[in-house]
């Protein structure tokens, strides 16, 4: 079966400088939902826009079931409208002089294809989002969460071949946020549609995407499920990007397999995952999550002992400044009840399989 | 959207949060306040509601003010009804709805079409398009009149001597409804473009962008999303141009007149000017135009302060430009076609009938004929005392105008926008009327309201000034306004803490920070004054005609040479003020933005 979406080598440069695509390549097999995360200005949004063809790329190929959309090597540049696909806006671009009805039922009308019964459509696509006694208000009378219920109903009502969403719900505020989140991930399941997904809300990409690509300056750094970016992340980046905030300093002493093991001076030694071939004596950065640490603890592996520098309550949970070997350390305690000192000693243990070693590139430069 | 309500939300938190503080914090200060608002309430009676009254007094009178004085005035709506049901007065109402029905439709058209160009597509040198089209805003009427004139009358023509000389049998004749509606299409596009040009600016693109998504061409997009969404800003440009040209009188005089076409304007000057002068039906017509025009004016704000739907809340926008491919070059060309039309055309005409010796031209070859051209013109228009005169005159009503108007702006214009005082919206109010009074029928309410009085104002340069004032007060205060919104209530609070008192706190806070906007509004009061004709016209005498008047003098004395030498003269004279006050004005904006 071929793919839905194939983007390959993909390239945008806008003037000179750094393009803000950069050789982009992944696939989103048909029914799968792929979310491109990042930080702003990583490619992101460029990247979905010239899927949709609202940029033009100037390199690579992206094609689209089967049929290349935009080859600019040959020349070819398939326009927004003969693509098939629909796209959801962060500002949601629901047309305020219209009707909701005449909002969701323009795509139906606009297309080559005509189709038969305009009405029944749209009423069942209404009826999908949840807008079935809405047909009529006018558009500006709708609440935010409303109006990008609309901008669904709109790009679904012809049941294109791919749908785009870009940040549809950064606008929103934060319960909203969430309650539509689930819903869309309900609603695209529901239709078996397939989607490309733009967001720099990590929570947004693992509930939504089947699949993660994170993205930083034009090019992808991994594009794995959910469960793998947030497990193996491929470097510092996306781990750092996907939480893992705690970073210690050391050297490596050797390697078997994904295993390496690193010193990280007056704490001691650390047993770490790695994707890298890492070698003997090159600077390593272990970067794990806060919530990974184990406080009070003296496992067999990667045990350690440290000194509290701070405790921060913060009623859902509690947060530990650590001072382990001269380096920062950052542990997150669950749980309304601290269960540790303010001060003093404490044992801890750093799970092997938490703790991810890469290169220190800044180090190494230096 | 749900941005409306939000500000409405903030403006009422707002409004409870802070005390009136004009009236609660310093209640010493009442009797000091009641007497600020009551001089202001008297100047705006004196400039504005006094000239109206007399005005609508003459329309329902048949008395003669200067012949019976004010003891024969007998009131009575008969006269009014009369005057209404006179055919000649329909015609001149018809023609104008015409005329201006007809050169608004041409300006929407041109007007829509350039902002598309400047803001929505990649055509060259957009940024010139965009500057260069709007020059014909600062073109006088008359000036546009007289050169189109010289350019399409229908015998003497320079467009028709030039067809005679290619072979072509057509001849354009300016002098008709069609030359009157095209001159006003051309010359008041920029109304229209500078609505939509700033509505297609603050667009969200991707209402556009989501409609190719859906499938729709980009023509289809053009007409059911993006003009819809603009819809209100082509209303309110198309009303104002509208109203504008309703109350212009040079186009019309001189393009209207050789044919015989009457406008309201043209129709009441003309009343006046009979023998014996029918003031009371001059007065009748001028309320007809001032109804007319308040409709306008009412329905144009009505459409701009409901809500605009083109916008989203505090976004900025990289407007989207549409890649014409080879068709920008052809986009381009109509941009210059234009501009070779309204701006390059119209001066060459000028130029030409200025100094060529006869504006007789036999032949295309005879244009090129150096022998026929000097400076006779020119001399004949210097040799005449009264061009001194009118030049130094309208400039000494200009200075009056912008320092005495920008005054009584600044004070209106603070007590209404930062004050709590009793009696500012009656302050508000008055102060606004004059945007819906066309300049012709403010001088003619000042006809009425002194010419009746010995030794008062009538005859002296003041009474132009004051009209002046009158007629472009809501200018002026809307200006200034804008410039107030935008230095923080707190500077001034902190100020009074401080304990300085309210003339010391403008004195020395409002006054600095605002600086860049009073010498704007005082610019720009300048600017319109000297230009101005349509109040002047019942308004001079021999010792206080203007410049506007005499190029009109010149106009109707028949001698198109003087006429163009005149035009070149005064065209000259507003670049050379243009440029320098606007020089003037960017040196105070420059030392303002320092002090804040």
């Amino acid at each position: 079966m071929t793919a839905a979406l194939l983007i390959e080598d993909l390239v945008k440069a806008f003037g000179t400088g750094r393009p803000a695509v950069d050789g982009v390549s992944f696939d989103v097999p048909a029914g799968e939902i792929v979310v491109l995360l990042g930080p702003s200005g990583c490619g992101k949004t460029t990247t979905l826009r010239c899927v949709a063809g609202l940029e033009h790329p100037t390199g690579g190929r992206i094609s689209i079931a089967g049929r290349a959309v935009s080859e600019p090597e040959r020349g070819l540049l398939v326009s927004p409208r003969e693509r098939d696909i629909g796209m959801v806006f962060q500002s949601y671009a629901v047309w305020p002089h219209m009707t909701v009805r005449q909002n969701v039922a323009y795509p139906l009308r606009h297309r080559r294809k005509a189709s038969g019964d305009i009405d029944a459509k749209v009423k069942e696509t209404l009826a999908l989002v949840g807008l079935a006694d809405f047909a009529e208000r006018p558009a500006t009378s709708l609440s935010g969460g409303q109006m990008q219920r609309v901008a669904l109903a709109r790009s679904l009502v012809y049941h294109p071949q791919l749908l785009l969403l870009d940040e549809p719900l950064s606008n929103l505020d934060a319960k909203l946020r969430i309650h539509l989140r689930d819903e869309l991930r309900r609603i695209l399941k529901q239709t078996g549609m397939t989607g490309l997904y733009v967001t720099h809300d990590q929570t947004e990409a693992v509930v939504l995407g089947d699949r993660i690509g994170v993205m930083r300056g034009g090019k992808l750094l991994q594009m794995a499920a959910p469960g793998e970016i947030y497990n193996r992340p491929a470097d510092a980046f996306v781990a750092n990007f996907t939480g893992a905030s705690n970073v210690l300093r050391g050297t490596v002493l050797g390697r078997s397999g994904e295993i390496a093991m690193i010193d990280l001076g007056a704490a001691g030694r650390i047993e770490a995952w790695t994707p890298q071939l890492l070698a003997a004596g090159d600077s390593a950065r272990v970067a794990l999550r806060a919530e990974n640490v184990r406080l009070g603890e003296r496992g067999e592996r990667n045990a350690f002992s440290g000194r509290v520098l701070e405790r921060r309550y913060q009623g859902m949970q509690t947060v530990y400044d650590l001072d382990l070997g001269g380096q920062r350390l950052e542990a997150l305690e669950l749980g309304t009840a601290a269960r540790h000192h303010a001060d003093g000693e404490i044992a801890l243990t750093l799970p092997p399989e938490t703790c991810w070693a890469y290169r220190d590139e800044e180090h190494a430069a230096a | 959207m749900s941005r409306p309500a939000w500000e409405d939300f903030v403006t009422a938190t707002q409004a409870a949060a802070l005390p009136d503080s004009g009236e609660t914090v310093r209640p010493t200060r009442g009797l000091a306040a009641s007497l600020w608002v009551g001089a202001l309430l008297l100047i705006l009676t004196f400039l504005v509601a006094y000239p109206l009254l007399m005005l609508v007094f003459g329309a329902l009178s048949d008395s003669n003010p200067v012949v019976d004085g004010f003891g024969a005035f007998r009131p009575s709506i008969a006269h009014f009804v009369e005057v209404l049901e006179n055919e000649n007065v329909r015609l001149a109402f018809f023609n104008a709805l015409a005329a201006c029905g007809g050169g608004t439709a041409l300006a929407v058209v041109i007007g829509l079409f350039f902002s598309w160009i400047v803001v929505r597509t990649n055509t060259p040198f957009k940024g010139f398009i965009a500057g260069a089209s709007m020059i014909p805003l600062f073109v006088p009427p008359l000036v546009a009149g007289v050169a189109w004139g010289i350019l399409g009358s229908p015998k003497t023509g320079l467009l028709n001597t030039s067809l005679k000389w290619l072979g072509i049998d057509f001849r354009f004749d300016f002098y008709s409804m069609t030359g009157l509606i095209a001159v006003f299409g051309m010359y008041y596009a920029p109304y229209v473009y500078m609505f939509t040009a700033s509505a297609l600016r603050n667009m969200d693109p991707s209402l556009e962008e989501a409609s190719e998504v859906s499938g729709a061409s980009a023509f289809t997009t053009l007409f059911t999303v993006t003009f819809p969404l603009i819809a209100p800003a082509i209303l309110a440009g198309t009303l104002l141009s509208f109203v504008v040209m309703l109350g212009i009188y040079g186009v019309p005089a001189a393009l209207g007149a050789p044919a015989n076409i009457s406008v309201l304007t043209t129709y009441i000057f003309k009343l006046t000017a009979w023998s014996p002068p029918l003031y009371n039906t001059a007065a009748a017509v001028a309320i007809l135009l001032m109804i007319v025009t308040a409709i306008l004016v009412w329905a144009q704000q009505r459409v701009l302060s409901g809500r605009s739907f083109a916008t989203v809340a505090g976004k900025a926008f990289r407007p989207r430009s549409l890649d014409l491919g080879g068709w920008r070059w052809f986009t381009f060309g109509l941009a210059l076609v234009y501009l070779l039309i309204v701006v390059v055309l119209p001066t060459l005409a000028l130029v030409v009938a200025a100094f060529r010796k006869f504006l007789f031209i036999k032949d295309f070859d005879a244009l090129f004929d150096s022998r026929a051209y000097g400076l006779s013109h020119f001399n004949a228009v210097f040799d005449n005392p009264l061009t001194m005169l009118s030049i130094w005159n309208t400039l000494k009503v200009g200075v009056i105008t912008a320092l005495l108007g920008g005054a009584l702006a600044f004070a209106i214009g603070y007590t209404v926008n930062r004050t709590h005082v009793r009696g500012r919206r009656a302050i508000d109010l008055l102060s606004t009327i004059p945007v819906a009074i066309p300049g012709l029928v403010v001088g003619v309410a000042y006809l009425w309201a002194w010419i009746g009085l010995p030794g008062g104002l009538y005859g002296t340069i003041w009474i132009l000034a004051l009209a002046f004032i009158a007629r472009f007060m809501p200018d002026t205060v809307k200006a200034l306004s804008t410039s107030f919104l935008q230095i923080h209530k707190e500077l001034e609070e902190a100020a009074w803490i401080c304990g300085r008192g309210v003339v010391s706190t403008i004195a020395t806070v409002v006054l600095p920070l605002a600086r860049p906007g009073v010498v704007a509004s005082m610019t720009l009061l300048f600017v319109l004054a000297i230009r101005e004709l349509g109040s002047s016209l019942f308004l001079y005498t021999s010792d206080t005609t203007v410049m506007a008047v005499l190029l009109l003098d010149y106009y109707e004395g028949g001698n198109t040479g003087k006429t163009a030498a005149f035009s070149l003269v005064q065209t000259l004279i507003l670049a050379v003020l243009l440029g320098l006050t606007n020089w003037l004005s960017r040196g105070a904006a420059q030392g303002g933005s320092r002090v804040g």
